[in-house]
C-alpha cells in the first residue's frame, strides 16, 4: 500500500487559513520567539561574529575593529583545523545514525508500553538526561574497558578479547547516542502517537503484516518527528565536546573542543569564534538539506501526488522473518544503554570511596546523601536549579507554542529566514555563546542574577521545544477543531478545550525536556554563574575539575527518584497519549 | 614663593581630587560587618577547606560574609580577563603561570607584605599572586608492570612502557610540566622545545592523552594505561585510597613545580579583607588542613608539620630543589605549542 493512501485514510489535510487572518495572525504567532532571541541572543552572536573578524586576539582590546578574515584564512588554509571540521561531521553523522537505530524501536516501544507502566518507560528513556556525563561517561569505560562488559561476554562465549575500544570515535559516538537518545525518542513518540489507529487496521485489511506495516506506515508518518530529531541530534552531536574529551582521549578532536581550547586557554577569542561559526555555518547547511531531503520523502504535505510504491514480495518476507528478532535485539541494546548509568547510579551513590570515577564497590555509607540534602551548598544549588528550570521551562514553552502553530499552519514571507535564526542557538556552540556573553558581563551583570539566567536558558531550549510542538501542532486533527467550530465554539474555546488536550503529549514532552536541558546547563552557565547564583551542575563541574566525589551519585539517584515521582503524579492529571489511542 | 591666584586655585582643584581618593581609600581598608567577599576556587575538598579555615575565623573576626564562585581555572580566569578594572571576584585562585601572567596584563595585583605570612612564602611563592600550595607534577606508574623503580625522566623511554602511556594533555599544568622536563632531559629548554616535541613523537602511539587526574585515576583503575605526568600529591591519594600498585616517582632531576596561586583582583573593593583572607590561608592550621587532606605541600617556611605528614610532602630543601621555568617565555609560547602539540602528538 502506498504512504499517501495511509495519509488519505488517516490524517486529514491542513485546511488552508483564510489569507486575511493569515497576513497577521502568522507573523504576530512568531513574534514572541523573534523578540526574545533578539534581545538575549542576538547580542552574543553579534560579538562572536565581531570577535571573528579581529586579526589578532587582545583580551582588552575593543570589540569593534576594523574587520580581517585573518581568522577564517587561517582556518580554511589549515589541514588540521580541515580535518577536525570533517571527522566532526562524520562524528555528528554516525552518530545520528546509530541514535535513529537504536532509537526508532525504542519509541515503537514507548507508544506500546501500557498506559499505566508509561510514566516509568518515560523516567527510563530520560535517564541519561538525569545523570551526568561522568557518570555515563564511567558506565561506557566500564562497558568498553579491556576487562569490561562486553569483553566479559566475549569470554563467556570464547571469544577472544577486543582491546583498544576505549578512546575511539565509536566510543564518543556511543555515549553520545546514549545522551541525545531521549530527545529522539520524544520527537518521535509524539507523532507515532499520532497515527491513528484506523490506518492500521487499513493496512492490515490489505494484507500489510505488523513488521511491513512499521516500515510502510508508521516510518514514512513518523518522517516530521524523525526529521525534528535527526536535526536536533546531528546539531547537538556536532558542538559536544564533553563526551569527546572524557572517552575520545584527545585521539578524537571536535570543532568543539577546539572553540573550547582557543577561548580558554589560549585567550585567542577571534579563532576561537570563527571555528565556531565555520562550524555553525556547515552544520546549519546539513540541518536545511536534511529538512529538504525528507520533505521531498513527504510529498503528500506539499498536495503533490505521489506514485504507488511497489514492494516485492520477497522483500516483505525478508522483513518479516527478520524483522521482529532486528527489532527486539536493537530493543534490549537501547534499554542498556538507558540502564547501565542507573545500575551504576544504585551502586555509587553509597559506594565509600574518595572519587565519583572508582569502578568497585568498597564499602556501604550514606556521606553522600547526607552531604547532597543536609549539606547547605548542595541543597542551596538544588533549590537555584529547580527555580531556574521551572521557570525556563515555563517561558520556553509559552514562546514555542505560538512559533510552532506560525510554522504548522502559516506561510508568510520571511518564515524560513527566521525559522533558521530559531535554530541558531542549536548550532552555534555553546562555548562560544558562552564566550560572546562574557564580552558582554558588564551589561549581564546589570540584570538581575536569576532573569539574566533565565533569559539564556530558555534561549538554549527554544529550538528543541519549537521543532517538538511544531511536530505536534502538525499532527493535531483539524477536523475536531472544524467540528468544535460548526458547533458554536470561539477562538478561545477551541484552544482551551479541543486544541490543547490533543498537544499534551507534546507539551508535556516539550516541558521535560525544556526542563531537563536547564537543569543540566554548565557550559553557558559556568561563564554567568554569580556567587549568590551556583546551580547544581556548576556545583558539580567545579567539583569534578578538581576530583568528583561520590555526592554526584547521590544527586543523579535522587533526580531520577524524583522524576519517576513526578512522572507518576503527572500521568494522574493529564494522559501521555493521545485520546484516539486510548 | 608667592601662589598666584590661579596657581591656588588649581592646587586647591587638584587637592580636591586627590583628597577623596586619600579617604576612599582608608574608608575601604577598614572592613565593615556586612561586606561581602567573592572568593573565586575550585570545588569539592578545595571548597570544603577554605570555608573551614579561611572563612570561619574571618567572619569570626570581621563579621563579613564570603560567597564563592566556582569553577575551573580557565573559567576564573577567561571572567576575570573579561572584568578587568571592574572585578566580581575579589580572590581568585590561578595556576601558576597564569597568576604571573595576570599580574602583567593588570588583572590582578603583584603580592605585599601587607599579607604578614608574606614574610614567610618561598621565594616562589612571591611572584605573582601568594602561593597557597606545592603541587608538583611527576611520574606516577603502575609499579607492577615495571622492571625497575623509576629514578629518571628519561626512564619514560624504556621501551617497557612502549603504548602503556598516558600522556598529559597540553595545555595545562600537567602537560607544560611534561613539554618542559622532556626538553630539559635532551638538551633544551624553554626557548627550545623542538626537542621536546621529537622525543615525545617516539613515544607513539599513547594508550591515550588524559586531561585531568580522574580520567586518569579511570585509566589506571581499567588498566588502559600504567605511565603518566600528573601532580604528585593527589595520585597519593589515590594510591593510598584505591590503587596501592600506584607509585609517585622522585626523579633524580627533581620534580616539576606547580603551585595554587591565589590572587588579589586589580579594582577589589575588599583589599584589607582580601589579604587577610590569604593571611588565613597561609596560616597553619589552613596549610596542615591541605597537607591532612589532599598532600599539598606548604608554600610558608614557618609551620610545625606532624612527622606522619612530613614524609608525604615536599618540604624544606626538597621543595627549593623543584625545577621551576622562564613562565614568562612558557605563557608568551602556549598558543604555537599548542598548535604543534594537537597536530604532532594528540589525534
Amino acid at each position: 500500500m502506498s504512504a499517501s493512501a495511509a495519509m488519505a485514510s488517516g490524517v486529514s489535510q491542513p485546511a488552508a487559513p483564510r489569507p486575511a487572518l493569515s497576513r497577521f495572525v502568522g507573523p504576530a504567532l512568531a513574534a514572541p520567539v523573534t523578540i526574545w532571541l533578539a534581545l538575549t541572543f542576538a547580542a552574543p552572536l553579534a560579538v562572536v561574529v565581531l570577535l571573528s573578524l579581529q586579526e589578532f586576539p587582545d583580551p582588552f582590546g575593543p570589540i569593534v575593529q576594523p574587520p580581517s578574515a585573518a581568522q577564517f584564512a587561517a582556518i580554511v588554509s589549515d589541514p588540521f583545523y580541515l580535518r577536525v571540521i570533517g571527522e566532526t561531521l562524520a562524528l555528528g553523522a554516525g552518530v545520528t545514525a546509530l541514535t535513529v537505530l537504536l532509537g526508532y524501536p525504542l519509541a515503537l516501544w514507548l507508544t506500546r508500553v501500557p498506559a499505566r507502566w508509561r510514566p516509568i518507560a518515560f523516567a527510563v528513556i530520560l535517564i541519561p538526561l538525569l545523570t551526568n556525563v561522568v557518570v555515563r561517561s564511567l558506565g561506557i569505560v566500564l562497558l568498553l574497558a579491556p576487562d569490561g562488559l562486553i569483553n566479559q561476554v566475549l569470554g563467556l562465549v570464547g571469544l577472544p578479547p577486543m582491546r583498544g575500544m576505549l578512546y575511539t570515535h565509536g566510543a564518543v559516538a556511543i555515549a553520545l547516542a546514549q545522551v541525545f537518545m531521549p530527545f529522539l525518542v520524544l520527537a518521535l513518540y509524539d507523532v507515532l502517537q499520532g497515527t491513528s489507529p484506523r490506518v492500521h487496521e487499513a493496512a492490515a485489511s490489505l494484507g500489510a503484516s505488523r513488521v511491513t506495516r512499521v516500515f510502510l506506515v508508521d516510518l514514512p508518518l513518523s518522517l516530521p518527528g524523525l526529521r525534528a530529531g535527526i536535526v536536533i541530534v546531528f546539531l547537538m552531536s556536532s558542538t559536544a565536546y564533553v563526551s569527546a574529551t572524557l572517552l575520545g582521549g584527545k585521539k578524537v578532536w571536535t570543532t568543539g573542543m577546539l572553540v573550547w581550547q582557543e577561548a580558554l586557554q589560549n585567550l585567542n577569542a577571534p579563532l576561537a569564534s570563527a571555528l565556531a561559526l565555520v562550524m555553525t555555518v556547515t552544520s546549519t547547511l546539513f540541518a536545511v538539506a536534511t529538512f529538504m531531503i525528507v520533505q521531498r520523502l513527504m510529498p503528500w504535505r506539499s498536495m503533490r501526488a505521489v506514485s504507488a510504491m511497489s514492494v516485492p514480495g520477497w522483500l516483505t518476507r525478508l522483513f518479516d522473518l527478520l524483522g521482529p528478532p532486528l527489532g527486539k535485539l536493537l530493543l534490549a541494546l537501547s534499554l542498556l544503554l538507558l540502564l547501565l548509568p542507573l545500575a551504576l547510579v544504585c551502586i555509587q551513590s553509597f559506594n565509600d570511596v574518595p572519587q565519583a570515577t572508582v569502578a568497585g564497590f568498597r564499602a556501604f555509607t550514606w556521606k553522600w546523601y547526607e552531604r547532597v540534602l543536609f549539606g547547605g551548598a548542595y541543597a542551596e544549588s538544588f533549590r537555584v536549579s529547580l527555580e531556574l528550570a521551572l521557570a525556563s521551562a515555563l517561558v520556553a514553552i509559552a514562546l514555542a507554542l505560538p512559533a510552532a502553530f506560525a510554522l504548522a499552519r502559516f506561510r508568510f514571507r520571511g518564515l524560513t529566514a527566521l525559522t533558521a535564526f530559531w535554530t541558531l542557538p542549536l548550532s552555534l556552540p555553546h562555548v562560544a555563546i558562552g564566550v560572546g556573553m562574557l564580552r558582554l558581563l558588564q551589561a549581564y551583570t546589570a540584570v538581575p542574577p536569576f532573569l539574566g539566567l533565565m533569559s539564556v536558558h530558555v534561549v538554549l531550549m527554544l529550538p528543541f521545544a519549537i521543532s517538538l510542538l511544531q511536530a505536534s501542532v502538525e499532527q493535531l486533527d483539524r477536523v475536531q477543531e472544524e467540528a468544535a467550530a460548526s458547533l458554536g465554539a470561539n477562538a478561545a474555546r477551541r484552544f482551551f478545550l479541543v486544541i490543547l488536550p490533543g498537544l499534551t503529549p507534546g507539551l508535556v514532552a516539550a516541558g521535560v525536556m525544556s526542563f531537563l536541558l536547564s537543569f543540566g546547563e554548565v557550559t553557558v552557565t559556568s561563564f554567568l554563574t554569580t556567587a549568590r547564583m551556583t546551580t547544581l551542575p556548576v556545583r558539580i563541574y567545579a567539583e569534578a575539575t578538581f576530583s568528583l566525589e561520590p555526592t554526584v551519585h547521590a544527586v543523579s539517584a535522587l533526580l531520577i527518584v524524583a522524576t519517576i515521582l513526578a512522572l507518576l503524579l503527572l500521568n494522574r492529571f493529564v494522559r501521555l497519549d493521545r485520546l484516539h489511542a486510548r | 614663593m608667592t601662589i598666584s591666584r590661579r596657581t591656588f586655585g588649581k592646587l586647591t582643584l587638584g587637592a580636591g581630587v586627590v583628597a577623596p581618593v586619600h579617604f576612599v581609600r582608608t574608608a575601604v581598608a577598614q572592613p565593615k560587618p556586612g561586606d561581602e567577599l567573592v572568593i573565586g576556587v575550585w570545588g569539592g575538598a578545595q571548597e570544603r577547606i577554605v570555608k573551614e579555615y579561611c572563612e570561619k575565623p574571618l567572619v569570626a573576626k570581621y563579621g563579613c560574609k564570603v560567597s564563592y564562585v566556582l569553577g575551573s581555572t580557565v573559567d576564573r580566569r577567561a571572567r576575570a580577563y573579561s572584568e578587568r578594572g571592574r572585578p566580581s571576584f575579589d580572590v581568585l585562585y590561578l595556576n601558576i603561570f597564569e597568576s604571573r601572567q595576570a599580574v602583567k596584563d593588570g588583572v590582578t595585583q603583584a603580592p605585599t607584605d601587607a599579607v604578614p605570612q608574606f614574610a614567610n612564602l618561598y621565594d616562589f611563592a612571591k611572584l605573582g599572586g601568594y602561593g597557597v600550595a606545592i603541587n608538583p607534577c611527576t611520574i606516577v606508574y603502575d609499579k607492577r608492570k615495571a622492571s625497575k623503580p623509576i629514578t629518571s625522566w628519561k626512564d619514560i623511554w624504556n621501551p617497557e612502557w612502549k603504548g602503556r602511556i598516558a600522556w598529559p594533555s597540553y595545555p595545562g599544568a600537567e602537560g607544560t610540566a611534561a613539554l618542559l622536563m622532556t626538553a630539559k632531559m635532551f638538551g633544551g629548554d624553554e626557548k627550545n622545545v623542538g626537542v621536546a616535541f621529537d622525543k615525545i613523537k617516539e613515544l607513539k602511539p599513547f594508550a591515550a592523552i588524559q586531561s585531568s587526574q580522574d580520567q586518569l585515576f579511570q585509566m589506571f583503575d581499567q588498566g588502559v594505561a600504567d605511565l603518566s605526568i600528573e601532580f604528585g600529591p593527589f595520585v597519593r591519594k589515590y594510591a593510598e585510597t584505591r590503587n596501592p600498585n600506584i607509585e609517585i616517582a622522585n626523579p633524580v632531576e627533581g620534580q616539576a613545580l606547580a603551585m595554587n596561586v591565589a590572587c588579589i583582583t586589580v579594582g577589589t573593593k575588599n583589599q584589607k579583607l582580601a589579604e587577610e583572607w590569604i593571611n588565613f590561608h597561609l596560616s597553619e592550621p589552613c596549610m596542615l588542613a591541605y597537607a591532612r587532606e589532599i598532600y599539598y605541600s606548604p608554600t610558608v617556611k614557618n609551620l610545625n608539620i606532624p612527622d606522619d605528614l612530613k614524609q608525604k610532602l615536599v618540604l624544606g630543601a626538597d621543595a627549593q630543589k623543584l625545577v621551576d621555568f622562564d613562565w614568562d617565555i612558557v605563557t608568551k609560547s602556549q598558543p604555537a605549542w599548542t598548535s604543534r602539540f594537537n597536530r604532532e602528538i594528540a589525534g
